[in-house]
């Protein structure tokens, strides 16, 4: 059968000399869900720009129905039936969901947009699709994974015949992700085909028909989901086998160094986001918090960095209180927080690597003296992290946003890791990075645990929580539901019936975990 | 280290181009509007082009409006590197000058002592002024640009009701008494206005460098400029950063005020002794990058414009307002970060051609 879209030896040089492409092929039949994967930088992303017309190629050849096609803007690309939803949502926030879907193409009367219909045709495409989302409140007041279906939707009312999906998984709570995979498959079972973008390799073998992988800016291969495992594609990617599990060597674990008793914290709109949190973490343990995304645990982290203040209850880091302290003193305690958000929290992409990397030091006397920095310092501090932390970047001078996502995370954990603290927490560490960093990553964190950490680990990735924690606890409407020791018998699925409010343990079988 | 130098150099290289174009282009606009105008249009022409060299009084016109325009810049400079929007420079230079008059007249002022304790005194009143939006803002969360703004209008109308009743020098004269000459600035160069006003501002390039990327104060406020909520993260106290950032740069804003009222222009306080000058520095600071160094460059460059205008103003039949033409569009065409390398687009013109010239073949010969 002919494939309904295909690449041929793709090449494209980014001003600057970056080669992105340099040989990729791709072949996706009609009516397939066809999987992208590959590291961070591997091209993934500019070979979608290249389908969606936003980049055009240097060398090769797109086909469409066995037609070669040169997109020369997005417009040309939708036009001929390739839709596209980005990672970063292009949505109108105070616009209705309706609006959002319409905008651009609207139904009219005469010269006046024809509401009535929209909102009809947005509802039907809806439950045709099995895309449920209620067509008539603004679009920023529901959640990211119902404005994903928007974006969706929207390439569909644009008559996609070809859905691109870039990393469509990164930003949805497992059960998102499901819903979303339903879709997929009621798309696919239409007549659409797919094209998705990824980096979790169970999401990957659980949707696709067949899957390309990418590395380096080539095409390593295509293969048939059916043919392969996660380990097996894990290689493809990276070139060498990897371990997807991370060794631990055993840890006494005897002496409790983060203490949070009766912890209550509010949400920025002023409502309680926990109530009445007991949590021990012991040195030497990584503890993983469970939970559906805004089920209190982020801001349960936020108390405890110091960034939020604590309604009531106490925090102590080796017996010391620590609920009055400043983020600093918090700092000087031994405390050190790798935050959720790398961009917005945890890096200044405008700054230097060497800049970020003594933000949090700037009352050391290694890297300041009477006020005055000591550039030398503060330059050979960054060379050293560079190397150990082997982060890809033209130098300590750069600025952190150039660096890909990967190596931006590295940057963080290696300046929060630098210090050896005594209380490391730890929020989405992996989230949308790549594989080879990523195994990086969670040896860094069970290297700090080895070493007498208590980490307290929170992550909407389930496999990560159960790759490293030594007990999870698990948050459901602000309150811990469960703690676990992590061991064998753990699933997701155990998890996931804990983390939906449907089961949840006794005072006494919490006690047992403790 | 050769790498980081090279890639500075280019970066400076590039911006460079960029800004030369931007002038250029608004020049020529200027250009046009000159010949819709006027009379004579090569000759206004050539007035605002080449008026400031025409004699050593306009050229010591043009130092001293650099030396200026390089303090206000300096003080928005401060501001916007701590991604603040503090408009307050302004008010700054009217109350700086007022405290420099208080002390110019007072017995210290015909001392040796009057120079500098005035020009103390304006950078002390200066930073009280730049304080007070940023107090606000960290304590009430009132927006630093509307608070500033409306301080501005406070220091202005205050300092002329100073000049027309409490410090008058006589009845109808809106000014103060002339300054003895031991609270006002020496002058460098006999016969034009360049005074010590030009040393202060050399000063203060070196001073503001080197607090912004020499200093752990610096390095905060950059961070809180770049992401306040990582700074947060790392224990940088942002709201102590911010106000602090506009209380230096209140400081500036008040030197700034004492170098008008001690300089040879004035050596009193006089109504709208600054006339409008303080708001150029928003856009020596936004052309310039906020980069300290790259601010006296910049004023250089556009005192020089602005010398140019005055003068055409002067001596042809086209207003000084069209100055504001040849600024606006430098504002729109740099805070746009247009690109538009007239190579590149020149080559896309042709290659555009070549290529639609080949599609229309291909098309042909299906």
């Amino acid at each position: 059968m002919q494939p309904l879209l295909e690449a041929k030896a793709i090449g494209k040089t980014y001003p600057g000399g970056t080669v992105a492409n340099n040989g990729v092929n791709l072949s996706v039949r009609a009516g397939e869900v066809h999987a992208v994967v590959g590291e961070n930088g591997a091209g993934k992303s500019t070979l979608m720009k290249i389908l969606f017309g936003i980049e055009q190629p240097d060398r090769g050849e797109l086909l469409l129905d066995g037609k070669p096609v040169r997109f020369a803007n997005p417009r040309q690309a939708i036009d001929a039936g390739i839709g596209m939803v980005f990672q970063h949502f292009s949505l109108v926030p105070s616009l209705s969901v309706y609006e959002n879907v319409v905008l651009g193409s609207e139904p009219r009367a005469g010269i006046r947009f024809d509401r009535k219909r929209a909102i009809e045709e947005v509802k039907a495409l809806s439950e045709r699709f099995r895309l449920s989302v209620d067509p008539l409140p603004a679009v920023n007041s529901i959640p990211v994974g119902q404005q994903q279906r928007v974006e969706i939707l929207k390439a569909l009312y644009r008559d996609a015949r070809i859905l691109i999906l870039d990393e469509p998984t990164a930003v949805l709570a497992p059960q998102e992700v499901e819903e979303l995979f339903a879709a997929i498959r009621s798309l696919v079972a239409q007549g659409r085909t797919v094209i998705f973008i990824a980096h979790k390799l169970p999401e990957v073998l659980e949707i696709s028909n067949s899957i390309t992988v990418m590395r380096a800016g080539k095409t390593v291969g295509q293969v048939n989901t059916r043919d392969v495992t996660e380990q097996s594609l894990a290689t493809m990617m990276v070139g060498s086998e990897v371990t997807l599990r991370v060794d631990r060597a055993p840890t006494a674990r005897d002496r409790c160094v983060l203490d949070a008793t009766a912890v209550s914290v509010s949400k920025d709109n002023g409502k309680p986001a926990c109530t009445a949190v007991d949590l021990k973490v012991n040195s030497g343990e990584i503890v993983g918090l469970v939970g559906v995304e805004g089920n209190g645990q982020a801001e349960f982290m936020e108390a405890i960095s110091g960034v939020r203040a604590v309604a009531s209850g106490s925090i102590r880091i080796g017996g010391t209180d620590i609920g009055a302290m400043s983020v600093l003193q918090r700092r000087h305690e031994g405390l050190a927080c790798i935050p959720q958000d790398r961009l917005a929290e945890g890096l200044a992409p405008g700054a230097s690597l060497a800049e970020n990397m003594v933000a949090t030091r700037l009352d050391d006397k290694r890297y300041v003296r009477n006020g005055i920095l000591d550039l030398k310092a503060i330059r050979n501090n960054a060379k050293g992290l560079i190397d150990k932390y082997s982060i890809r970047a033209a130098g300590p001078h750069a600025a952190a946003g150039t660096l890909s996502g990967g190596n931006m995370q590295k940057v963080v954990v290696a300046r929060e890791l630098s210090e050896r603290p005594e209380v490391l927490l730890v929020s989405q560490p992996t989230r949308g990075v790549d594989l080879g960093a990523t195994q990086f990553i969670w040896r860094s964190i069970t290297d700090a645990r080895d070493a007498g950490a208590a980490v307290l680990l929170s992550s909407a990735d389930l496999s990560e929580l159960l790759a490293l924690s030594d007990r999870l606890v698990v948050f459901y409407h602000g309150e811990i539901v469960a703690m676990l020791d992590n061991s064998d018998a753990v699933t997701p699925e155990l998890l996931g019936a804990y983390m939906l409010g449907l089961k949840r343990q006794s005072h006494n079988e919490m006690k047992v975990a403790v | 280290m050769s790498a980081p130098a090279t890639d500075k150099w280019k970066t400076v290289r590039a911006e460079t181009a960029r800004l030369l174009t931007a002038v250029v282009i608004a020049l020529l606009v200027a250009l046009a509007v000159i010949m819709l105008t006027s009379k004579t249009p090569v000759d206004t022409f050539r007035t605002l082009l080449t008026g400031p060299l025409t004699s050593k009084r306009t050229l010591g016109l043009w130092v001293d409006e650099a030396a200026k325009l390089t303090v206000t810049g300096l003080a928005f400079s401060l501001v916007f590197q701590a991604r603040q929007f503090a408009m307050g420079v302004q008010g700054q230079v009217y109350v700086g000058g007022l405290a420099a008059t208080l002390v110019a007249l007072s017995p210290v002022g015909t001392t040796v002592l009057g120079m500098p304790l005035a020009v103390l005194a304006a950078m002390a009143a200066g930073a009280v002024y730049g304080f007070i939006p940023g107090y606000a803002k960290a304590k009430l969360g009132a927006n630093e640009i509307v608070s500033s703004l409306m301080l501005n209008y406070i220091a202005v109308y205050f300092i002329t009701f100073v000049v027309r009743v409490p410090l008058s020098a006589g009845p109808g004269l809106m000014q103060s008494a002339d300054f003895p000459p031991a609270s006002m600035f020496a002058v460098l160069v006999p016969k034009t206005r360049i005074d010590l006003g030009l040393v202060l501002a050399l000063v203060a390039i070196a001073l503001v460098w080197f607090a912004l990327y020499r200093t752990s104060w610096g390095l905060k406020l950059r961070l809180v400029g770049h992401n306040a909520r990582f700074a947060e993260y790392a224990g940088i106290k942002a709201t102590f950063i911010m106000v602090s950032a506009m209380t230096a740069s209140g400081a500036l804003g008040g030197l700034l005020g004492s170098m008008y009222v001690q300089g040879q222009t004035f050596g009193r306080l006089t109504y709208g002794f600054e006339g409008g000058l303080a708001f150029e520095g928003i856009l020596i600071a936004i052309v310039a990058k906020s980069r300290p160094l790259a601010v006296p460059i910049v004023a250089i460059c556009y005192g020089y414009l602005l010398q140019g205008a005055e003068i055409m103003g002067i001596r042809t039949d086209v207003p000084t307002e069209v100055i504001a033409v040849v600024r606006a569009l430098i504002i729109l065409l740099v805070a746009s970060s247009f690109k538009l390398g007239l190579g590149s687009m020149l080559k896309k013109l042709v290659s555009g051609g070549a290529k639609t010239g080949e599609a229309n073949a291909a098309e042909a010969g299906r």
